[in-house]
C-alpha cells in the first residue's frame, strides 16, 4: 500500500493499526492465561487475569476514539473508509472476545467448583487451538492477506466438532455420576466460552476479507455439525 | 438505466502537438449529474469544454471523434453552434456576471437567442429563470442592482439563472463552488437537486466529497485518458482502478 501525501493521515492510521494489533495481542493472552489458570486450577493466577481485562477494554475506547477523529478530520474513501470501519468492528469483536476468555477465568476462580480432570485437558485443547485461529486471523490483519484470513475462517468448522465430542462427553459424565453436575455445568459454559471466541475470529476474517476485497465473504463450513445425533 | 443524453466515442483532442484526451469514451444519463474528477491538467476540463464546442474558439485545437447530444453528432458539419450552446449552458469556476443590473444579466440570453417576444415574456423568463436557481427571493427588490453586487454565492447562483434563462437541456459546471464558502457551496448543491429535474447536469470537480455528494455517475480522468467511471458509490467505495482508489484516498505521487 503506498502512502498517502499527508503524512500525518498516515500516522493516524497506523496508530489505529498497531492499537489493533496491541488488542488482539492482549485477548490471545487472555486466552491463554485462562486455559492455564484452568488447567493447574490455579485460583490465585484466574483472579489476577479477571482483573488484566480492564487493559482490552481500555483498547477498544482507544480504537473507537481515534477511528472517530480520523472519520472526522480526514473522511476517508474507499480502502482507507473499509479499513477504518472495520477497526471499530474488529475492536468491539477483540472486546467481545476478552469477555469471553475472562469468563473462563472467573469460573475458575471460584474455588467452590470442583472441575472433573479428564474433559478440563480437552477443553484445554480446544482452547489452544483457539488460540492458535486467533494468531492466525492476526497474522492475516497484519499482512493484509485475504488468503490468511479465510484459512482462519475455516479452522472454525474444528473447533465446532470439539466443542459438540466436549459437550456429549460431560452429558455422559453427568448422567453416570450426578455429583459432577455443577462442576460439568461450569465446564460448559466454559467450552461455550471458547467456541463462541471461535466464532468472533470468523467475523474477523470477515473484516479482513472486506478491508482487501471490499466485498462481504460468502462462506460456508465445508461440514455442518450434527446436533440432532447428540 | 436512465436514458443517454450524452455519449462521446472514441474522443481525442489535440492542442497542436500536445495530444491532451486520448480515446475517451462515455456516456451520461439524461436528467441525473455526472461528476468528473482527476488532478489538474487530466483534461476534465478540456473534455466537458468539447461538449459545447467551447473548444472552437481555441484555433490549434483539434477535436476528433464522436460526441452525440440526444443521437445527433455535435461536431457534424451540419450543427449550428449557437444552437448547441442554446442546448448547452456553462457555468464556470469563477462567478463571472456581466457588470449589468441582475435583470439584465438573465434577460441577456433570451433577448439575443430571440426567445421572448414580449417585454412581459422576457420579465417571466428572467423571474422563473431566478426562482429556478433558488435566487429570486434574495434579490427580488434589486433587480436593478448590479449583478456584481452580489455575494460570491449569489453571483454563482445568478450565473446558473442566466444559463438556464435560454432553457438549455444541459448545464456544464465546471468547478462552480471552488471560490465559494462552505454554505454557498451547499446552496449550490441543494440547487443541482433541484435542477436535476429538468437538466442534465455535468459538473467538474476537485472535491471528492462534492462528487460523492452531488452525482449519481463519476469518471475519473487521468493524464488525458478516462480511467474508470461508475456509479459514485463504487468509485467512492471500492474503484475498480488501483489508480482511482489513489488519487481518491489522497495517495497519488
Amino acid at each position: 500500500m503506498s502512502e498517502h501525501i499527508v503524512s500525518s493521515y498516515d500516522e493516524q492510521l497506523d496508530l489505529i493499526n498497531s492499537t489493533l494489533i496491541k488488542m488482539g495481542g492482549l485477548v490471545e493472552t487472555q486466552l491463554h492465561n485462562s486455559l492455564v489458570a484452568l488447567g493447574d486450577k490455579d485460583t490465585a493466577f484466574a483472579e489476577e487475569i479477571i482483573r488484566d481485562d480492564n487493559k482490552i477494554d481500555a483498547l477498544e475506547k482507544e480504537i473507537d476514539a481515534l477511528t472517530y477523529k480520523v472519520i472526522a478530520m480526514r473522511q476517508p474513501l474507499a480502502n482507507d473508509l473499509r479499513t477504518v470501519l472495520s477497526a471499530l468492528s474488529i475492536a468491539n469483536d477483540l472486546e467481545r472476545m476478552g469477555d469471553h476468555a475472562t469468563n473462563i477465568a472467573k469460573r475458575v476462580a471460584n474455588v467452590k467448583i470442583n472441575m472433573p480432570d479428564t474433559p478440563v485437558s480437552e477443553i484445554v485443547n480446544m482452547g489452544e487451538n483457539v488460540q492458535s485461529m486467533i494468531k492466525n486471523v492476526l497474522d492475516a490483519f497484519v499482512q493484509k492477506s485475504d488468503k490468511l484470513a479465510i484459512t482462519a475462517w475455516d479452522l472454525d468448522v474444528n473447533i465446532d466438532e470439539l466443542y459438540l465430542s466436549i459437550y456429549r462427553d460431560l452429558l455422559k459424565t453427568m448422567a453416570e455420576d450426578p455429583d459432577t453436575i455443577t462442576g460439568c455445568s461450569h465446564l460448559l459454559s466454559i467450552a461455550k466460552n471458547i467456541e463462541r471466541i471461535g466464532d468472533y475470529v470468523q467475523n474477523i476474517a470477515e473484516d479482513i476479507h472486506f478491508i482487501t476485497t471490499g466485498d462481504a465473504l460468502e462462506r460456508k463450513s465445508e461440514k455442518r455439525i450434527k446436533w440432532e445425533k447428540v | 438505466m436512465k436514458s443517454i443524453k450524452i455519449k462521446a466515442d472514441n474522443l481525442n483532442v489535440y492542442y497542436g502537438e500536445k495530444q491532451a484526451l486520448f480515446e475517451v469514451s462515455m456516456y451520461m444519463e439524461e436528467k441525473q449529474v455526472t461528476a468528473l474528477i482527476g488532478p489538474s491538467g487530466c483534461g476534465k476540463s478540456t473534455f466537458i469544454r468539447c461538449l459545447n464546442r467551447m473548444n472552437d474558439v481555441i484555433d490549434i485545437c483539434k477535436v476528433q471523434g464522436k460526441i452525440e447530444i440526444d443521437g445527433n453528432d455535435i461536431y457534424a458539419p451540419d450543427m449550428q453552434v449557437e444552437q448547441l450552446r442554446e442546448r448547452v449552458g456553462m457555468v464556470f469556476q469563477k462567478p463571472n456576471p456581466f457588470p449589468k443590473s441582475i435583470f439584465e444579466n438573465v434577460a441577456y440570453g433570451p433577448r439575443i437567442h430571440g426567445i421572448a417576444e414580449h417585454k412581459s415574456d422576457l420579465e417571466e423568463i428572467v423571474v422563473t429563470s431566478l426562482k429556478k436557481a433558488a435566487l429570486f427571493d434574495e434579490v427580488k427588490d434589486r433587480l436593478s442592482d448590479s449583478g456584481t453586487s452580489l455575494s460570491g454565492g449569489q453571483q454563482q447562483r445568478l450565473c446558473i439563472a442566466r444559463a438556464i434563462s435560454v432553457n438549455p437541456d444541459i448545464i456544464l459546471m465546471d468547478e462552480p463552488c471552488s471560490a465559494l464558502d462552505p454554505i454557498a457551496t451547499a446552496r449550490i448543491e441543494e440547487l443541482m437537486g433541484d435542477l436535476k429535474t429538468e437538466y442534465t447536469i455535468i459538473i467538474v470537480t476537485h472535491s471528492m466529497q462534492q462528487a460523492a455528494r452531488v452525482s449519481s455517475r463519476t469518471g475519473f480522468f487521468h493524464l488525458g485518458k478516462l480511467v474508470e467511471v461508475d456509479k459514485t458509490e463504487a468509485i467512492f467505495s471500492n474503484p475498480s482502478d488501483q489508480r482511482t482508489q489513489d488519487y481518491i484516498t489522497g495517495r497519488f505521487g
